[in-house]
Parts: C-alpha cells; sequence; structure tokens
C-alpha cells in the first residue's frame, strides 16, 4: 500500500551515531527504530546520556548521522527544513533580544523567504499563548515563563509539519511548567503538528503524549515505547485522574529497567 | 602604546535572556537607601571625584610655586588657553580630524576584515598572524618610513592612526560574530536560513556591543595615534602634537599643558559619544541594564512571573 506524504510521519530504521573522539564501541545511538505518526505527540525520555538530545538533533538535521536512515513524511531531514517543515523550540528561548516579542514570533516568516513567506498571523498567536498585552516588549522584559511561550508559539507560526521540542519547560518552576503543558496540548489539538519533544519528567511525559519513548544509555537505544491511552483533550480532571498516576508509574518502570539496562557498574549502589 | 592595544580585548556580559532560570527578581520596597541608582549631579556621584581634583590641584600648585620649571602653575595654563582660544581650536581640530579620519579608516577596515575572516576560514589563517605582529611592531617606528613615503601632510598620521586602532576592532569583531547562542544558531538552521541572512540577522547584531567595547577603547585611542603622529611628522597641519613640540621646545609648560588639557577633553567627548550610542543601541544588553534612567525599561513589578492564561 503507498502512502501520502502525510501519511507517512517519522519513520527511522538503524541510526547509529558515534560522535568525533568518542568510544566507537559506545556509540551515542546504535541501532535506533522508531516510528512516529503523522499528528502524534511523543516524548522521548531516559537517563543522562541516552542520547534523547542527539536523536531530536538529527532528526532536525542538525547532526549528521554514521549509518541508518532518516526520514520525515518522506523528506530528509535538511529537505524538510529547506521547506520550513521544521520547528525548533530549544531548552532557552533563543530569542532575538534587540527584537520585540511581535518581531520575534513573525521572524520565521522574514527568514528563509524562498520557502515561502506565509503562516499564521503574529498577532492571533500573540492572542491564543496569551500575550497579546507585551507584544511590543523586549524579551528582557518578560519573565522566563513568558519568554518560552513566545518561543513556542514562534515555532508553531509557521505551521510546521513537525515541531521538535528540547526540554523547553526544564528552567522553569513547576507551577509554571504545569500551566506550560496545558497550553502546549491547546495550541497542538488546534494546529494537528506532529511533535517530538525531549524531556526528564515522566508527569511532563505522560500528560503530553500520544507515546513515550524510553530509551536506555550506554549506548543510546529505544527500550521501550509506552502508549498513553488517556483520553484527550487532557483537561486537569484527567491530569489529576487515578488513570494518569497508574500510567506515571508503568512509565517510571520503564524508566528503572532502562536506567538499570545501561547503568555502568559504578553506577549501581549495593543495599 | 602596544601594551595599551593588548588591554583591548574586551568582552561584553552575554544578554541575560541566554541563561536558563526564571527572571530577575522585582524590586523589594525595602531595598536599601545606598543601592538606589543616583544621577549625575546626586552629591554622592561628584563630590568623591571633586575631592581627589582639589587635592590633587592642591599637590600641583604646590609643586609649581617652588619649582615652575617642573609644573606650570594652573592659572597660567588657564590664562594660555584664555588668551589663544583660537590657536587651541584650530589645532585641536587639525588633531581630531586626524584622529577620526584614522579611526574611520582603521576599524573600517578592520570591521570588513572580521567579516571576510568569519565566512572564509583560510582568511582568517593566512591574516591573523600578520595583523598580530602588526599589532606588535611599535607605530612609532614605522611613522619616519611613512614620512617619506607620504610626506609631511594628512596621509602618514592618518595611517599611524589607522593601524592604531585597526586590530583592537579587528579581535573585537572578530570574537563577536562567533558570538552567537547555539540555540539560536540551531533556531536559524532548522529554517535553513542562508549564510547571508545567518551574518546579517544574527552574527553582526550579536557582535555589536563588542564591536561598541572596541570603539569604545579605540576611539581614545585615536587621539593618541594622531598625537603621536605629530610628534614624529609634524607638517604644515599643526595640531595640538605638533603645539605641544614647538612650545616645549620653548620652555613654555603653560601651553604644553593647555595643550594636553584640550587633548584630555577631546578623549573625553569621544568616550562620551560612544556612551550614547551604547546606551542607544545596546538597550537589549546586559551591560546596559543598569541605567536608570533608560526609557523603555519596563518597571521592574511587571517582570514578575504571570501564569499562561
Amino acid at each position: 500500500m503507498t502512502h501520502a506524504p502525510d501519511d507517512l510521519g517519522i519513520r527511522i530504521r538503524g541510526l547509529t551515531k558515534t560522535y568525533d573522539g568518542g568510544d566507537p564501541a559506545r556509540p551515542a545511538l546504535e541501532s535506533v527504530d522508531l516510528d512516529v505518526g503523522p499528528r502524534r505527540f511523543v516524548s522521548l525520555i531516559g537517563p543522562s546520556g541516552c542520547g534523547k538530545s542527539t536523536l531530536l538533533r538529527v532528526i532536525a538535521g542538525l547532526e549528521d548521522h554514521d549509518t541508518g536512515e532518516v526520514s520525515l513524511f518522506g523528506s530528509s531531514p535538511r529537505a524538510l527544513c529547506a521547506a520550513k517543515g521544521v520547528g525548533l523550540v530549544p531548552q532557552t528561548p533563543a530569542l532575538l533580544p534587540w527584537q520585540t516579542v511581535r518581531r520575534n514570533i513573525g521572524l520565521p516568516r522574514r527568514v528563509n523567504r524562498r520557502a515561502g513567506t506565509g503562516g499564521e498571523d503574529p498577532d492571533e498567536l500573540l492572542r491564543a499563548v496569551g500575550l497579546s498585552d507585551v507584544a511590543h516588549r523586549y524579551p528582557h522584559e518578560l519573565s522566563g515563563g513568558q519568554r518560552q511561550r513566545v518561543a513556542i508559539a514562534r515555532a508553531f507560526g509557521l505551521g510546521p509539519r513537525l515541531l521538535l521540542m528540547d526540554e523547553p519547560f526544564s528552567a522553569l518552576d513547576e507551577f509554571t511548567r504545569e500551566a506550560l503543558r496545558l497550553q502546549l496540548l491547546g495550541l497542538w489539538q488546534r494546529r494537528a503538528t506532529t511533535v517530538v519533544f525531549v524531556t526528564h519528567s515522566v508527569r511532563e511525559a505522560v500528560t503530553l503524549s500520544d507515546e513515550v519513548v524510553v530509551m536506555s544509555a550506554r549506548p543510546g537505544r529505544v527500550h521501550e515505547v509506552v502508549r498513553v491511552d488517556l483520553p484527550r483533550p487532557r483537561d486537569a480532571a484527567v491530569v489529576t485522574g487515578p488513570h494518569m498516576h497508574a500510567m506515571e508509574d508503568r512509565v517510571r518502570a520503564s524508566l528503572q529497567s532502562a536506567w538499570e539496562t545501561g547503568a555502568a557498574p559504578d553506577d549501581l549502589v549495593t543495599l | 602604546m602596544s601594551e595599551s592595544i593588548h588591554m583591548t580585548a574586551t568582552v561584553p556580559l552575554r544578554p541575560a535572556h541566554d541563561r536558563p532560570g526564571p527572571a530577575p527578581a522585582p524590586a523589594r520596597p525595602g531595598r536599601r537607601r545606598r543601592d538606589l541608582p543616583r544621577g549625575p549631579l546626586h552629591p554622592a556621584t561628584w563630590a568623591p571625584t571633586a575631592l581627589v581634583v582639589l587635592v590633587l590641584a592642591a599637590g600641583w600648585s604646590a609643586v609649581a610655586a617652588e619649582h615652575p620649571y617642573i609644573l606650570p602653575r594652573l592659572s597660567d595654563v588657564g590664562l594660555a588657553l584664555a588668551d589663544r582660544p583660537e590657536v587651541f581650536l584650530s589645532n585641536a581640530w587639525s588633531t581630531l580630524s586626524i584622529a577620526l579620519v584614522g579611526v574611520a579608516c582603521g576599524a573600517g577596515v578592520a570591521f570588513a576584515l572580521a567579516l571576510v575572516m568569519s565566512e572564509v576560514p583560510v582568511v582568517r589563517r593566512a591574516l591573523m598572524p600578520l595583523a598580530v605582529v602588526l599589532n606588535v611592531t611599535p607605530v612609532v617606528a614605522l611613522a619616519p618610513g611613512l614620512v617619506v613615503a607620504f610626506g609631511f601632510g594628512m596621509a602618514p598620521k592618518v595611517i599611524v592612526t589607522a593601524i592604531i586602532t585597526f586590530f583592537p576592532v579587528l579581535i573585537n569583531v572578530t570574537t563577536g560574530l562567533r558570538a552567537v547562542p547555539e540555540p539560536v544558531l540551531h533556531v536559524f538552521q532548522t529554517l535553513h536560513a542562508s549564510r547571508a541572512e545567518v551574518l546579517w540577522r544574527l552574527r553582526i547584531p550579536y557582535g555589536l556591543p563588542y564591536t561598541l567595547a572596541a570603539l569604545r577603547v579605540t576611539m581614545p585611542l585615536s587621539i593618541v595615534g594622531a598625537v603621536v603622529a605629530e610628534f614624529v611628522a609634524a607638517g604644515s597641519n599643526g595640531g595640538l602634537g605638533t603645539l605641544i613640540s614647538t612650545s616645549a621646545s620653548a620652555a613654555r609648560l603653560d601651553s604644553v599643558y593647555a595643550a594636553i588639557a584640550c587633548l584630555a577633553t577631546l578623549g573625553v567627548l569621544m568616550l562620551a559619544l560612544v556612551s550614547a550610542v551604547e546606551r542607544r543601541a545596546l538597550f537589549w544588553h546586559e551591560s546596559q541594564r543598569t541605567h536608570a534612567s533608560r526609557p523603555r525599561r519596563s518597571h521592574p513589578a511587571q517582570r514578575t512571573e504571570e501564569p499562561p492564561r
């Protein structure tokens, strides 16, 4: 059966990546296979050094891989980037400090005009993330949470087919994180973009995702893909319900198993 | 002179927004009085400096009264300025024009070269060692040769000033063009931005604090360059350096120190000019955040964490 490009999603087969100067026997990523369906929200979670951020950068076309195949909607990562099909939200907001919030959100429309200058109206996005009243302020005049909301709005601005988020809420306090998770879900549900989200937080992964990809370290591998069968929309009632806690326990157990798989002898403590 | 050039690799502070972490805490009502920002007219701002100036002036006057052949009386210096203001003004303009043309040439060439070096590594590898050699070569030693080649006109003085200002700008701009935070570069890479877009939209703006830091050093340094050139190649253009040479040979210490006062004033004015440009162009940069009177700054209370709606 042939698929239309939109039905393909992300397809990764046999991906191996070793950093220059790294131990060839312990690649950063080894034989990674992963399928992400279109319009799915997938989180990558795992212990430090498991290669989740490396995998995200390979998907974004920011790093080359040694062997294997990465296909994004039937294209290579660089081809999808060239068509402005990829939005990136890094760990820090990465806003241009000399431009106003509104100009920052409109930035993707002004860069790489060859691939088009369309996209969502910046004012509409500002309203969607509740930042209309700070549209003409500069990033240094905003709080950390507001800056990260601008970064998310900027990434959604072009209506990308794939949104890559690398621990975007890790520098925020728990209260702000919780609020931003729900806001991100609201934005995503209305736009139906495929999202790959890197996080260290089990709760965050379960709250947001359709699937949680648990990775193990040394070398970085996919340990297990846990399907999150919580109903959507994930409102406050869902994320505080008993099924949510059961899913968190399920992911936590998988994470423990992944950690033991990849733990170095020095990491193990005899009780 | 080369020592002062070595001190110019100024690295400005990184913008605070690139650091992960919560926003700065709002101002507390119980803030201590001595922490409050004060204007330039507040006695606490100018009184300490005024006191030091008075002490120095008293010491100067004591030496001048005993040994007038070592230091002139301050009143004589003032009289020299008041008696012949047109002489000092015309010579100051001559020196200033050499300094400005020299710094425009030196900084302009250095900026253009830094752009090329940031984009073409082989050019950097080829030219940077030569630039370092030029920096460590005493420029005073070059001046006589330049006079032979270009005569006693403006050209050799402009070249000397340009050489003195060239290296600090080259080093700082080269560093600044590489100061783009990696996450910002990654965002641009995923947008498939061209090299020209990365240069124009990221590297040059992020390099601006470094460029202005270089100018903060080289603008006053250009006055030094112009005076050195005038010492070595005194010619028909005059200038405060030439005035100092001729006055010193005639034992007119009052004119010597009056010319030095003019040079100091020129240096301060140039520094003030760069500071004004910095305040306007770098309103977003952490180095400018301490200015209490910036119009664009919001009230600290508006920067508190606010949950998304």
